[in-house]
C-alpha cells in the first residue's frame, strides 16, 4: 500500500515548552492509526499540527507528496467541540463549503449535503438547525459536513469526549462504518477499547514523543514500555473499580 | 392644575415626534458607527484600533450631559457652531456608537473559535468565514443588548433639553416653568418616558424574536 501521509520530524514550540519534539509518523490508503497517551502528551497538537491549524516549529507533513495547507481539501478534522453553525440547518451546515469552495450549483451541494448526512444516519434531519439535535447527531453531522468535502485523511481529536456516555456509541458506530469503509484515518481517543477494535496501528504519545508504535495487541497487551504500563493500569484500574 | 395637565398633554404632543425623530436617527447611525468601531478594534491592527480604544473610553468615561456641553457650548470655540438639533443629534449618536461598539466587540469576541476553524479547515477563505459564519452567529448573541441599548438611548434623548432641543422634555419643563406645577408636569414626563421605553422594549423584544428565529429556529 501507498503512503498517503507523511510526518517527518514534526516540532511544536509554545514559548520555551516543547508541545512536540520529533514526531515522525508514516500512514498508507485505508489505514487507521489510533493516538493515545496520558492528558497533556501532545495528541491533539499533533493533530492539530498535522492539520496545520497550529504553526510548526520544525519538520514538515506531506499528503501525497505534497506540502498541505488547511483548506485545499487534504486533510479533513473533526473536533471535540462539534463547531457545527448554529445558523444554519444541519443541510447546510454541510452544503456551505460545497456550495462556497467548491463552487456546486446549490441544488447540488444540498442533494450532496443529503447523501452525506444518509451516510452518518441523519437523513430525516437534515432540516434541523444544531439546537434542535442532541450531541451525538451534532457531532455526525460534523463528521457528515467533513467527509461531503472528500478529504483524503480525515482527523478525529477526541471525538466523543464532549458527550455522555450513552451518545458516544453513534458517532463511534459512524467512525466505524468510515474505517470499514476504507477512509484513512488518525484518531485520538480516550475509548481504549474502540481504539482496540478499530485500529490497525495504536501510536502512544508521551511529552510529546513517539513511546511506541504497534498493532493494538502489541501496545494493549504486550507492551513491556513503563510508560503505556502505567497509563493502561490506570485506566483499567477505572475500569475494573466499575466492574468491581 | 388641570391647566397644567393639558398644557403638558400639548407639550408633549410638540416634543414627542422630536425625540422620536432625533432618538430613531441617533439608533441608525450609532449602530452603524458602533458596528463599524467594533469591527475595526477586532480586526484592524494596534495603531488604527488603539485610537478607537482610546475614543470609546474617552465617551463612556464621562458624564453624557458633559459630552453635550462639549459640543455645543465648546464647538464655537474650534469654529464648529452647531443648532441645538445637531449637537444634541451629534452627541447622542457618539454616546451610542461608543456603546454600540463594545457590544458589537464582544459579540465578535464571543463566536467560538472552533466554528471559525472548522471554516479554514473546509476552505472557506477569511471574507466568507466572516460574511457567513462569524456575522450570524455574533447576531445572534448581541441582539439582546442591542434592543437594551436603545431602550437607554431614549431615555438619555432627555439630557438634550439641556442644550435648548426642543424635544419632551425641553417642552414639557417649559410648562412647568411657566405654570409651576412643576410636580404634575414632571409626572407627565416620568409617565410618557415610561410608556415610550415599555413600548420600545416591546418593541426590541419581538424584532429580536423575529431575527433570532429567522437565524437559528
Amino acid at each position: 500500500m501507498s503512503t498517503i501521509l507523511q510526518v517527518r520530524g514534526l516540532q511544536r514550540r509554545v514559548g520555551a515548552t516543547e508541545i512536540l519534539r520529533g514526531i515522525d509518523l508514516d500512514v498508507t490508503a485505508g489505514e487507521v492509526i489510533g493516538v493515545i497517551g496520558p492528558s497533556g502528551s501532545g495528541k491533539s497538537s499533533l493533530l492539530r499540527c498535522i492539520a496545520g491549524l497550529d504553526d510548526i516549529a520544525g519538520g514538515s507533513v506531506q499528503v501525497e507528496g505534497r506540502t498541505t495547507r488547511p483548506g485545499d481539501g487534504a486533510i479533513g478534522m473533526v473536533f471535540q467541540q462539534f463547531n457545527l453553525w448554529p445558523h444554519l440547518s444541519a443541510r447546510e451546515n454541510v452544503a456551505l463549503a460545497l456550495r462556497l469552495v467548491r463552487k456546486m450549483p446549490a441544488a447540488a451541494a444540498a442533494e450532496k449535503a443529503e447523501a452525506a448526512l444518509a451516510q452518518v444516519g441523519l437523513a430525516a434531519l437534515a432540516a434541523r438547525k444544531p439546537a434542535a439535535l442532541s450531541g451525538g447527531q451534532q457531532q455526525r453531522v460534523a463528521i457528515a459536513r467533513t467527509l461531503a468535502m472528500e478529504p483524503r485523511v480525515l482527523l478525529f481529536d477526541e471525538p466523543t469526549a464532549a458527550l455522555d456516555p450513552e451518545l458516544t456509541t453513534e458517532v463511534l458506530d459512524v467512525i466505524r462504518n468510515l474505517a470499514a469503509s476504507g477512509t484513512t484515518m488518525l484518531v485520538v481517543s480516550h475509548e481504549m477499547g474502540f481504539v482496540a477494535g478499530l485500529a490497525h496501528r495504536v501510536v502512544f504519545l508521551d511529552h510529546g514523543q513517539v513511546v511506541q508504535t504497534g498493532s493494538p495487541r502489541e501496545i494493549f497487551s504486550e507492551a513491556a514500555e513503563p510508560r503505556i504500563r502505567s497509563f493502561l493500569q490506570t485506566y483499567l484500574s477505572r475500569v475494573a473499580w466499575v466492574q468491581g | 392644575m388641570m391647566q397644567a395637565l393639558q398644557d403638558s398633554l400639548v407639550a408633549t404632543a410638540q416634543g414627542l415626534p422630536v425625540t422620536l425623530a432625533i432618538w430613531l436617527a441617533a439608533v441608525a447611525l450609532g449602530m452603524a458607527g458602533g458596528f463599524l468601531v467594533g469591527a475595526l478594534r477586532f480586526f484592524a491592527p494596534w495603531p488604527l484600533a488603539l485610537p478607537l480604544a482610546m475614543a470609546v473610553e474617552a465617551v463612556r468615561g464621562t458624564p453624557f450631559l458633559v459630552q453635550c456641553f462639549l459640543l455645543y457650548f465648546g464647538g464655537p470655540f474650534i469654529g464648529i457652531d452647531l443648532a441645538p438639533v445637531t449637537a444634541g443629534l451629534l452627541a447622542l449618536s457618539l454616546y451610542g456608537a461608543a456603546y454600540f461598539s463594545e457590544v458589537f466587540r464582544a459579540g465578535f469576541l464571543a463566536v467560538p473559535p472552533g466554528q471559525l476553524e472548522v471554516a479554514r479547515m473546509l476552505g472557506l477563505s477569511r471574507p466568507q468565514a466572516v460574511l457567513r459564519i462569524m456575522l450570524p452567529v455574533m447576531a445572534l448573541g448581541v441582539l439582546p443588548s442591542l434592543a437594551n441599548l436603545c431602550v437607554i438611548l431614549i431615555k438619555e434623548t432627555a439630557v438634550l433639553s439641556i442644550i435648548t432641543v426642543p424635544e419632551l422634555t425641553f417642552r414639557v419643563q417649559g410648562v412647568g416653568t411657566s405654570t409651576f406645577a412643576f410636580a404634575e408636569t414632571l409626572l407627565v414626563l416620568a409617565l410618557v418616558y415610561w410608556a415610550l421605553s415599555e413600548l420600545t422594549a416591546w418593541g426590541a423584544r419581538t424584532a429580536e424574536r423575529r431575527i433570532a428565529r429567522a437565524l437559528a429556529a
